[in-house]
C-alpha cells in the first residue's frame, strides 16, 4: 500500500542510479582494473531505498545484479567466474533486498507520517476557518475550495440533497438530524483512502459549520424580532400615555363642566376651560410630531426656506410650550440679531421638543434657559440649557436616536421620539442639532440648534 | 351626606389631571388632597389618613401596586386605580392586592364620583356585618344562607349561594377571577375561569330578571365580577 502518489517516474529514476552506477563502475574497472564493484552497485539499490520507496529498490537490486553480473569477469556474460564472485553475488543480491525492505519501510512510514500530518493540519485550518465564518454561503464556497484543491479536481457544495454521478462522490451535509444539502467531488485520480476519508471528515466539519453558522443566524433574527417587538409595545404604551393623559384631562374637565357648571366659582370655570385648551393644543403638538416622524420617515416633508424672525418664533414656542407654569423658562435674545433662514413651522416643531425634553427633566421650579445668538460662522445658534439629570457622556448621541430613552429616565412618561424628530426636522432645513452636558456650574443637558442667518 | 366631608386622597404624577378632577371632586362633596408621587402620597396616608383613595398606577418613584401594597398593610380606605393602561392583567394584580375598583382613563367626572359613592358605601356595608344584606330587590340572609326576590325564595346550589356571598361581601368592589375561584372552590383549586363564567351565568338564571341584561351581578370585562350597590348610575 502505498501512501504517496504510485507516479511511474520512480521506476525509471531507479535504473537510472543502476546506470549511473554502472558507468562509475566501468570507469573504475578501466582505471583500476579491479573487479570489485559490488559496492558501488549498492549505491543505487541503498539511494532507490531511500529516496523511491522499496519497490524501486528492488528493481534496482535486481538490475544491478544483472549488470554487476554482466560486468564481472568474464565480462559481457552472465555467469561468473571465480566462487568468490558467487560469493560476493550472493553476498550483494541479500544486502540489497534487506536494505531495500528497510530502508523503504522507514521511507514509506516517514511518507505516511507526514502525509498524516498534513491532513491533520488541513483539517484543523478548515475547522480553524469555518469555526470563524458565521455566513453559510463563505463556509460552503471554503469547503468546495478545499474539497477541490485535496481531490485536484472539480467539487462543489450545495444545499439540495445530492444525487450519484457516475465518477463523482457525493456526500449528504447532515448534522444530527438535519439534512443541509451535500458536497459532490469528482477525483483527478483514485483517492488514497487515507485522502477520500479526510474528504468526507472534511464535508462533515464543513455540515457542522453550516448548522451553526444556521442556529446563529436564527438566534440573531429571533432577537431582531423581539427587539422590534418590545420597541412596537414601549412605543403603543407610550402613544396611549400620551395621547390618554390629555384626553383624561380634557375629559375630566369637560364633563365636571358639564354636570357641576352652575355651582363652580367662575375662577374653577376658567381655569378648567384653560385646562381644556392647553391640553387640547398637547394633543394637536403630539400628534404634529406623529405625522412629522412619519413624513420624515417617508421622506413626505415639504420644507420651506424663507427669512424669518428667531425671537418671535422662540416667544411663540415658549408661550405654547409652558401654560402650566412650573417652570421659569428665561429667553435672551440679542437685539440685533439676523433673521434665520428655514422653516418658521417645523423650527418652532424642533424648538418645542427640545424645550419639552428641558421641561420634562427639569426639577419643579427650576429655570430652564433659552439663548440666541450669532456665530463667527455667521450662523445662528438657539441654545436650551435645563437642569435636569443630564445625560451619560457615552449616551449623549443617542438621545437624538428614535425611541432611545435615557437609562436614568425611563420612569419618566415618554417616548423617546422628541429630540429624534427635532434633529430629523433641523437637518431637513440644512440646519444641525447637538447635545453636551452642562459646562457651567449647573448640571443638566445643554442642546444647541443651528441655523444659517439670513444674508 | 355626613356633616364633614370625606377626605380623598388624588394621586397622579400628571399636574394637568390634578388640577381637571379637583373642583368636580370637590363639587361632589369631598375634601380633595393630592400627590404627585408615591412617596408624597404614602407619607400623606400615614400622617393623616384619608378615607379614600384615588391611584394613577404609573407614578415616577414608585410602581402603583406597591402603593396599594403599602397602603392596604395597614388601611382598610377604599382605593380606586386611575390609569392609563388598559392592560387587563395590571388591573387584576391592583384588585388582587386590595384596590376596590378601577376606572380608565379618560373617565368622565360622573363615573368616578359614582364608582367612588359605590366603593365607600360598600365599604361601609361591609363593616357593618349585618346578617341581611339587600340589592335592590334582592336579599340575602347569611345566618339562614337563604336567598329572596322580592320575599320569595331562590334555590340555590351551594357553589352558586358561596359565589353570591363572596360578592355581596365585596359589595363595591370588584371581585376578580382568582378570588372567585379561592372563594368558591379553595385556595388550592385549579380551576380555569371558564368555569367562573359558567358558574356566574347559572346564578345569573335565578336571580336576574333579565340573565342576558344583569341588573345585579355585573361582569367587568376581562377582569372579574361585582354587585350593583343601589344608588349606582
Amino acid at each position: 500500500m502505498k501512501f504517496r502518489v504510485t507516479s511511474a517516474w520512480r521506476y525509471p529514476a531507479a535504473v537510472g542510479f543502476v546506470v549511473t552506477a554502472t558507468l562509475v563502475a566501468d570507469i573504475f574497472y578501466r582505471m583500476t582494473g579491479s573487479s570489485r564493484l559490488s559496492m558501488i552497485f549498492l549505491l543505487p539499490v541503498l539511494l532507490s531505498a531511500f529516496l523511491l520507496g522499496s519497490g524501486p529498490a528492488y528493481v534496482a537490486g535486481a538490475v544491478s545484479f544483472g549488470t554487476y553480473l554482466f560486468l564481472v569477469d568474464p565480462r559481457y556474460e552472465l555467469s561468473f567466474g571465480s566462487p568468490e564472485d558467487f560469493n560476493t553475488l550472493f553476498v550483494f543480491s541479500v544486502v540489497a533486498g534487506l536494505t531495500g525492505l528497510l530502508a523503504g519501510r522507514m521511507r514509506d512510514e516517514a511518507a505516511r507520517s507526514r502525509s498524516r500530518a498534513e491532513a491533520t493540519e488541513a483539517l484543523l485550518d478548515a475547522t480553524r476557518e469555518f469555526s470563524d465564518a458565521s455566513d453559510e454561503t463563505f463556509i460552503r464556497e471554503r469547503l468546495a475550495q478545499r474539497l477541490s484543491s485535496l481531490v485536484h479536481g472539480p467539487a462543489f457544495v450545495s444545499d439540495e440533497p445530492g444525487v450519484e454521478k457516475p465518477g463523482w462522490r457525493v456526500r449528504p451535509l447532515a448534522a444530527g438530524e438535519s439534512e443541509l444539502g451535500c458536497a459532490a467531488w469528482s477525483p483527478a485520480r483514485g483517492l488514497s483512502s487515507d485522502e477520500a476519508a479526510l474528504a468526507e471528515v472534511l464535508v462533515d466539519t464543513g455540515a457542522a459549520a453550516v448548522a451553526r453558522a444556521r442556529l446563529a443566524a436564527g438566534k440573531t433574527e429571533a432577537e431582531t424580532r423581539a427587539r422590534t417587538e418590545d420597541l412596537r409595545n414601549a412605543l403603543l404604551s407610550s402613544i396611549s400615555h400620551d395621547l390618554r393623559t390629555p384626553l383624561a384631562a380634557i375629559l375630566a374637565s369637560a364633563s365636571s363642566l358639564h354636570q357641576f357648571g352652575e355651582q363652580f366659582a367662575p375662577d374653577v370655570r376658567q381655569d378648567l376651560a384653560a385646562t381644556i385648551q392647553e391640553e387640547a393644543q398637547r394633543l394637536d403638538t403630539f400628534v404634529a410630531n406623529l405625522l412629522n416622524m412619519t413624513r420624515l420617515e417617508a421622506g413626505g416633508l415639504a420644507v420651506q426656506r424663507a427669512a424669518f424672525n428667531l425671537p418671535e418664533v422662540i416667544a411663540r414656542t415658549v408661550e405654547r410650550r409652558t401654560t402650566a407654569g412650573r417652570h421659569p423658562v428665561l429667553v435672551s435674545t440679542p437685539p440685533d440679531l439676523p433673521e434665520a433662514l428655514g422653516d418658521p413651522v417645523l423650527f418652532e416643531q424642533a424648538l418645542g421638543n427640545v424645550l419639552e425634553n428641558a421641561l420634562r427633566y427639569t426639577p419643579a421650579g427650576s429655570p430652564v434657559l433659552i439663548a440666541a445668538a450669532t456665530e463667527r460662522g455667521g450662523q445662528l445658534c438657539v441654545n436650551v440649557k435645563d437642569e435636569g439629570p443630564g445625560v451619560p457622556p457615552e449616551d449623549i448621541e443617542r438621545i437624538f436616536v428614535k425611541f432611545f430613552r435615557s437609562p436614568g429616565t425611563a420612569r419618566k412618561p415618554g417616548t423617546g421620539l422628541g429630540l429624534s424628530i427635532a434633529r430629523g426636522l433641523m437637518e431637513a432645513m440644512g440646519g444641525q442639532i447637538e447635545a453636551r452636558n452642562r459646562q457651567d456650574d449647573t448640571a443638566g443637558l445643554s442642546v444647541t440648534m443651528r441655523l444659517e442667518a439670513c444674508p | 351626606m355626613s356633616l364633614t366631608p370625606t377626605r380623598l386622597l388624588l394621586v397622579d404624577d400628571e399636574p394637568q389631571i390634578l388640577r381637571a378632577l379637583t373642583p368636580a371632586l370637590a363639587a361632589g362633596g369631598y375634601a380633595v388632597e393630592t400627590a404627585e408621587n408615591a412617596g408624597e402620597a404614602l407619607t400623606r396616608m400615614a400622617a393623616d389618613p384619608c378615607e379614600a383613595v384615588i391611584l394613577d398606577l404609573g407614578l415616577p418613584d414608585m410602581d402603583g401596586k406597591d402603593v396599594i401594597r403599602r397602603i392596604r398593610e395597614w388601611s382598610e380606605a377604599p382605593i380606586i386605580v386611575l390609569s392609563a393602561r388598559d392592560l387587563e392583567s395590571e388591573k387584576i394584580a391592583a384588585l388582587d392586592l386590595g384596590a376596590d375598583d378601577f376606572v380608565n382613563k379618560p373617565v368622565g367626572v360622573g363615573e368616578l364620583l359614582a364608582r367612588l359613592r359605590a366603593s365607600l358605601r360598600g365599604r361601609d356595608r361591609r363593616f357593618a356585618a349585618q346578617a341581611v344584606a339587600s340589592f335592590g330587590e334582592l336579599s340575602i340572609d347569611f345566618a339562614m344562607r337563604k336567598v329572596t326576590i322580592e320575599d320569595e325564595e331562590v334555590k340555590l346550589t351551594p357553589r352558586e349561594y358561596d359565589l353570591l356571598r363572596t360578592l355581596a361581601r365585596h359589595t363595591g368592589r370588584v371581585v376578580t377571577h382568582r378570588q372567585v375561584i379561592t372563594a368558591v372552590w379553595g385556595p388550592e383549586a385549579q380551576v380555569d375561569a371558564q368555569f367562573v363564567r359558567v358558574l356566574v351565568a347559572q346564578l345569573r338564571q335565578k336571580i336576574e330578571a333579565e340573565p342576558s341584561r344583569p341588573r345585579i351581578l355585573l361582569t367587568e370585562p376581562g377582569v372579574g365580577y361585582r354587585l350593583r350597590v343601589d344608588d349606582e348610575r
